[in-house]
């Protein structure tokens, strides 16, 4: 084996363990800002006395019962956003692809919406009642992506603009329609639905967080297997087609998927922009394009992320909270417009 | 065992691009796909790679109909180059060439895999831009990459007596001569290894000094196929082309193929 030959497995070595480590990094960090959320805010509670058990019964229940249940749900809500992000982007091949900016989490608003406003009250008592608020955001937010595949399918290169545009036109619809929703809503109706759409991990209990995690991981476990022709479709759908991958059963596993994932979280935390269009970018930029590496690190990234940025909505003005989709669009719109910049190099 | 259309037609909005073609590809021979702009050579090849459906008539991978073969097992008996799309993220040469590998990725196959890429590399001589970015590559360099990825597509194991096909949509556009020659020594290499190859190729000087067999077409029909000799008649080829060719054997041609 010649010198240029040695050089190119080393390389590829080299890289497949960098890979590895960024993504063993991006996990001890999802863990660590877990552990630390959970331990700190305006009820102090010492990672020390948890550990050996000597912790009151008040700090125990403010861990189990409000605490943990928050921190789950923001790891999950981040990870399917970032990972419907980076698996939506490299499905249309196409950068700017975004849960929220396609219209998908408008959608799922909407959804949202119509349950909490004018949903009779014994369908809410039934025994189906905590698995309805995220059933009808997944049902938004599948509306709203096969709305866009019925749209883009036939427009081939010009499927990037039409797309951005649809969502648009569907973030203005949603916005509409929650609007018409308002005006008819009672004053009761009105407080559940202004607190939602602010987007909070807050006032969550494991009731309506054991069918979020049910739906949520189920949604993750099903895009997962598609990271090889996630891959293959960036040289082109009939280029994917020839290579042996069914190009349309892979729209329908992400499309699904995405919109599963994306529809439970916004149905239990509102509104949250920008994870999706940037968590996969920071995770491009980390450790490379490959879709196997970058599916299970945009996860990570978006969870550790989410965390951090609800600790911060609960800690910067104790003891009341920012809303969290106000900390995230903060940091993501400056980003987005960079990214706009960025496209003139045409390199991601 | 071949690759083969059978009166196959193809229309698409009552316009018939394709009228009762029949072809067929052999293991181990170039087929030179020739004819004028419109004369429905790319629409043969999509066809016969299986991206269209025939309007009637049927396509066959080693007697199967294809209509019956899932679209991974086709990916097993042939692959394709054409015009390729931009790249929009940021891929390594390696990763695009590695593409092409149909034998999945679980620790087993790994080293399989790295011998085989090697390989691959080293026979398309792009072993000098393994490690580059593939949007940092010329358009030249970029089909070169493409190229080796679809020889990655037909690898086999040493032991397996399988037939492999290769269909190339005008494989040398971009390509300066140098490449030229060098990519046809590959093809001719594959064709010697039991490849069957399908080219498209405008250049009927190219066609007749490198394919076995040739398939002229024209207005989506066939209008003549054999050895270059056969087919290529001045008269034809006139009536083809709709300008005076003639046919002589220059004793004094610069030839470097």
């Amino acid at each position: 084996m010649d010198k240029s030959n040695h050089n190119l497995m080393f390389t590829n070595t080299l890289g497949y363990t960098k890979q590895s480590l960024i993504l063993f990094l991006l996990i001890i960090l999802a863990v660590f800002s877990a552990i630390v959320a959970s331990t700190n805010g305006s009820f102090e509670v010492s990672v020390v006395n948890l550990i050996r058990g000597s912790a009151t019964d008040l700090q125990s229940l403010v861990i189990m019962q409000i605490r943990l249940p928050r921190v789950i749900l923001s790891a999950l809500v981040g990870a399917s956003l970032g990972l419907s992000g980076a698996a939506l982007q490299g499905l249309f091949r196409n950068p700017l692809a975004d849960p929220g900016l396609i219209g998908v989490s408008a959608g799922a608003a909407l959804g949202a919406a119509i349950v909490i406003i004018i949903s009779p009250a014994f369908l809410i008592d039934s025994s189906i009642g905590p698995f309805l608020l995220p059933l009808a955001g997944i049902s938004g937010a599948a509306g709203v992506i096969f709305f866009l595949y019925l749209l883009t399918k036939g427009f081939g290169h010009q499927g990037v603009t039409y797309m951005l545009l649809v969502g648009i036109a569907v973030n203005a619809i949603a916005g509409v329609a929650i609007g018409i929703l308002t005006y008819i809503s009672s004053d009761a109706e009105l407080r559940t639905l202004t607190f939602w759409t602010m987007g909070s991990f807050g006032g969550v209990t494991w009731n309506l967080l054991i069918p979020a995690i049910i739906v949520i991981l189920g949604a993750m476990l099903y895009m997962a297997p598609a990271y090889r022709a996630l891959d293959l479709i960036q040289l082109g759908e009939v280029e994917a087609y020839r290579l042996g991958v069914d190009v349309k059963g892979l729209k329908y596993r992400v499309i699904m998927s995405a919109a599963a994932a994306v529809g439970a979280s916004v149905a239990l935390s509102g509104m949250i922009g920008f994870v999706g269009l940037v968590v996969p970018h920071v995770a491009r930029m980390l450790g490379g394009v490959s879709h196997r590496y970058l599916l299970p690190a945009s996860a990570t990234l978006g969870a550790a992320l989410m965390i951090s940025a609800d600790m911060l909505a609960r800690m910067v003005v104790q003891p009341a909270e920012l809303p969290i989709g106000l900390i995230t669009s903060a940091i993501g719109s400056p980003f987005f417009l960079w990214l706009i910049f960025r496209m003139k190099q045409n390199v991601y | 065992m071949s690759i083969k259309s059978e009166a196959v037609d193809v229309s698409i909005n009552h316009v018939k691009l394709l009228q009762q073609l029949s072809v067929e590809l052999l293991p181990g021979e170039v087929v030179a796909l020739v004819g004028p702009n419109g004369a429905g050579k790319s629409t043969l090849l999509r066809v016969l790679a299986g991206d269209i459906t025939p309007t009637r008539g049927n396509v066959f991978y080693e007697r199967q109909n294809i209509a019956n073969l899932c679209i991974l097992q086709r990916a097993h008996y042939r692959s394709v180059m054409s015009q390729s799309q931009p790249m929009i993220y940021d891929y390594s040469v390696r990763d695009i060439v590695s593409m092409g590998w149909l034998h999945g990725d679980n620790e087993v196959h790994e080293n399989t895999l790295e011998l085989a890429l090697q390989k691959t590399i080293k026979k398309c001589n792009i072993d000098h831009l393994g490690n580059r970015r593939f949007n940092t590559l010329s358009g030249g360099e970029q089909k070169r990459v493409h190229f080796a990825r679809a020889l990655l597509q037909l690898w086999l194991p040493d032991s397996s007596s399988k037939h492999r096909y290769l269909l190339l949509d005008e494989p040398l556009a971009n390509l300066d001569m140098t490449h030229e020659i060098s990519m046809l020594g590959v093809i001719k290499q594959c064709a010697e290894e039991g490849i069957g190859v399908l080219i498209v190729l405008h250049d009927l000087n190219l066609a007749a000094k490198f394919a076995d067999k040739i398939v002229l077409c024209d207005q989506g029909k066939v209008v003549s196929q054999g050895t270059p000799e056969q087919v290529f008649d001045s008269e034809v080829l006139t009536s083809v082309y709709g300008v005076t060719i003639t046919l002589s054997q220059n004793p004094l041609t610069i030839s470097y193929y």
